[in-house]
């Protein structure tokens, strides 16, 4: 580096205090406005029912969101980066077909095709089961948000990695399943946690889709971050930091996780770039 | 196909999109035989060695048998072979230690055919003896040599006791010395442990010097298949010849190999042709001599040291060639297969 010693302190000056306005401060503002009536009306507004309510279905919707990406990303990603097939190019980029679409239109999709006067609606009234405005719809508009996470993380590698691994194991007497489990799995395993952090981020924090198919009816179909946006509405401003609070510490969480994983990805490919 | 043949595949087609990979190739591999499928990329080799595993499946033929030890496997899945493979890149398990890469195959048996582990165990040390890796037991593939991991997808291969070995170019990622050591020990293991094997490779000195018999593939067809002396000194057709080695051309039609060649400072009205002298180069066990002929064609002449000692020839030269009598070979003429009996009667046209 050549630059002159003023430079290099001129930009990291502009670096700090970038993260410190946009990054840092909204964070402690976050966690002071929450504890500005203190301590246990901090506790007390967690505690709330409704907020526990909410909790609970951020964190079904997280379980069951998670475990349908994840069947849905490893076969995606194994039929996709193992096979050739003729409309291969076709679905991978439907796969990122909920990157390209705004979260709005995504909850809107599910309204029209589950609502009261969409596509499957008055189907499945007369049955007795309600996908919008209750916990289904919730649910999928999540999956719907987050599925590209894992197959986007998992295709490149699985790529990279080939099939001769898969072959061997085959040709060794290895069924499918066996396959899968002692080959194919260990492989891709700290990518695959990676894409279920990154999607799990999301499953919690997202708002846009799941605001428009939730309906708002609180203590049923509230997640986390819409139980914030109508507690800020109300003028309840401590309460709805408090709650967020919850989602920050969430996203410490990931945040670390994720570091963590990277730090084991790079081992890996350490070892790939080692290895062939 | 005879009780002792374990491999029998007959007219066997491969099409990928639009490109034919084989053309209605047969092939026959005796028990305890190893052969070389020898070509240029492209020739079809791995694509046939890929169908007798099962990894490949041929065009649909009702014509087509792919038998292996006995059982028509054409359209099976590959697992129901016991057929060892080992890949150019050798495929190993990254994550698995050597003993684990080892054990694999005995590993993933149905429970009431898997080994007990202290059987497992002694099986999987008894090969890391084989191949001198005993050392190595607990390191991760990365962590050895490339002659290494070759070693050990080979011993990972016959630890299921395959009816079939099957090679795809396993020395080809490896350097010039450990692909001679390993060419010698793959000899040596298979005299110890006759199993029949197929190498697929494009290096045709490796072809000849491992092999018991060697076929020739050339764009998805077999140009010969024959004894490495066979078909290095009666090659079927042009393209063996030109494939096995160096070989001069002379008028379109007559093909000789270079130390078949002698130079000569006198020439006699005996064929000789008159060339000038390139380069030499001396260097190897053998003196390459790179001569223009009279007409301007390219010839190459490989004289002992001894011979170019006693000759004494410089760069720019002029000299004559011609074929030494009873040279060992015998030549043809290309295009029809048309061969010559000996050298004494081309000498005469030369």
């Amino acid at each position: 580096m050549s630059e002159p010693v003023w430079v290099r302190r001129a930009l990291i000056a502009v670096a700090v205090l970038f993260l410190a306005i946009l990054i840092l401060m909204p964070a402690a503002a976050v966690f002071s406005e929450a504890m500005r009536k203190g301590f246990s009306f901090y506790i007390a507004s967690i505690r709330d029912p409704l907020a526990l309510s909410a909790l609970r279905l951020t964190l079904l919707t997280a379980a069951v969101t998670l475990a349908a990406n994840l069947v849905f990303g490893l076969a995606a990603s194994w039929l996709i980066a193992k096979f050739d097939f003729p409309g291969r190019s076709l679905l991978l980029s439907l796969i990122d077909l909920p990157f390209a679409v705004s979260p709005v239109i995504s909850g809107l999709i599910f309204i029209l095709l589950f609502g009261a006067r969409g596509w499957f609606g008055p189907a499945l009234t007369d049955h007795g089961i309600q996908v919008v405005f209750a916990t289904p719809g919730v649910i999928l508009a999540t999956v719907f948000v987050t599925f590209p996470f894992i197959a986007r993380e998992l295709i490149p590698l699985m790529q990279e990695q080939g099939s001769e691994e898969e072959e061997a194991a085959v040709l060794l007497g290895a069924s499918g399943w066996q396959t899968f489990r002692r080959v194919t799995l260990p492989n891709i395993r700290w990518a695959l946690a990676y894409g279920v952090v990154l999607a799990n981020a999301r499953a919690m924090g997202e708002f846009g889709a799941v605001s428009v198919v939730s309906g708002h009816i609180r203590g049923r179909t509230n997640t986390l971050p819409l139980h914030v946006e109508i507690l800020y509405n109300e003028y309840n401003f401590s309460a709805a930091f408090a709650v967020a609070s919850l989602l920050m510490l969430l996203a410490f969480v990931t945040l670390a996780v994720k570091t963590a994983l990277e730090w084991r990805i790079r081992a890996e490919q350490r070892l790939i770039e080692g290895g062939s | 196909m005879t009780a002792n043949t374990a491999i029998d595949a007959r007219h066997v087609s491969k099409t990928f999109s639009n490109y034919a990979a084989l053309r209605d190739v047969s092939l026959e591999v005796r028990q305890g035989e190893l052969i070389a499928l020898l070509g240029p990329s492209g020739s079809g080799k791995t694509t046939l060695l890929r169908i007798i595993a099962g990894l490949d499946q041929p065009d649909i033929n009702p014509q087509t048998t792919v038998v292996v030890d006995g059982d028509n496997i054409a359209g099976r899945p590959a697992p129901q072979r016991r057929v060892g493979f080992v890949f150019q890149h050798y495929a190993l398990f990254r994550h698995m230690s050597v003993f684990e890469n080892i054990a694999f195959g005995l590993r993933v048996r149905p429970r009431k055919h898997r080994l007990a582990e202290p059987a497992l165990r002694k099986r999987v040390n008894d090969l890391l003896e084989l191949i001198q890796l005993t050392r190595w037991s607990s390191h991760l593939p990365e962590q050895l040599s490339g002659g290494q991991r070759q070693r050990v997808a080979l011993a990972r291969a016959l630890a299921i006791e395959p009816s079939v070995l099957l090679l795809d170019e396993p020395f080809g990622a490896l350097d010039a010395k450990v692909r001679q050591d390993l060419r010698k020990w793959l000899r040596e293991l298979h005299q110890r442990i006759p199993v029949t094997t197929v190498l697929v490779t494009h290096d045709q000195e490796e072809a000849l010097e491992v092999a018991d018999r060697v076929v020739i593939m050339n764009d998805g067809s077999i140009e010969q298949a024959g004894s490495p002396d066979e078909v290095f000194h009666r090659p079927a057709s042009e393209f063996v010849l030109k494939f096995l080695g160096n070989v001069n051309v002379f008028r379109g039609r007559q093909f000789v190999r270079p130390h078949e060649l002698d130079i000569d400072r006198i020439g006699y009205d005996d064929g000789a042709i008159a060339a000038r002298i390139q380069r030499i180069r001396s260097a190897g066990p053998l003196v390459k001599v790179e001569l223009n002929g009279e007409t301007g064609e390219a010839i190459t002449v490989e004289l002992t040291h001894e011979r170019y000692r006693q000759l004494a020839i410089q760069a720019d030269e002029l000299v004559f060639v011609r074929i030494k009598p009873r040279a060992g070979s015998e030549f043809f003429v290309g295009g029809n297969n048309h061969r010559t009996p000996s050298a004494e009667k081309v000498l005469g046209r030369l």
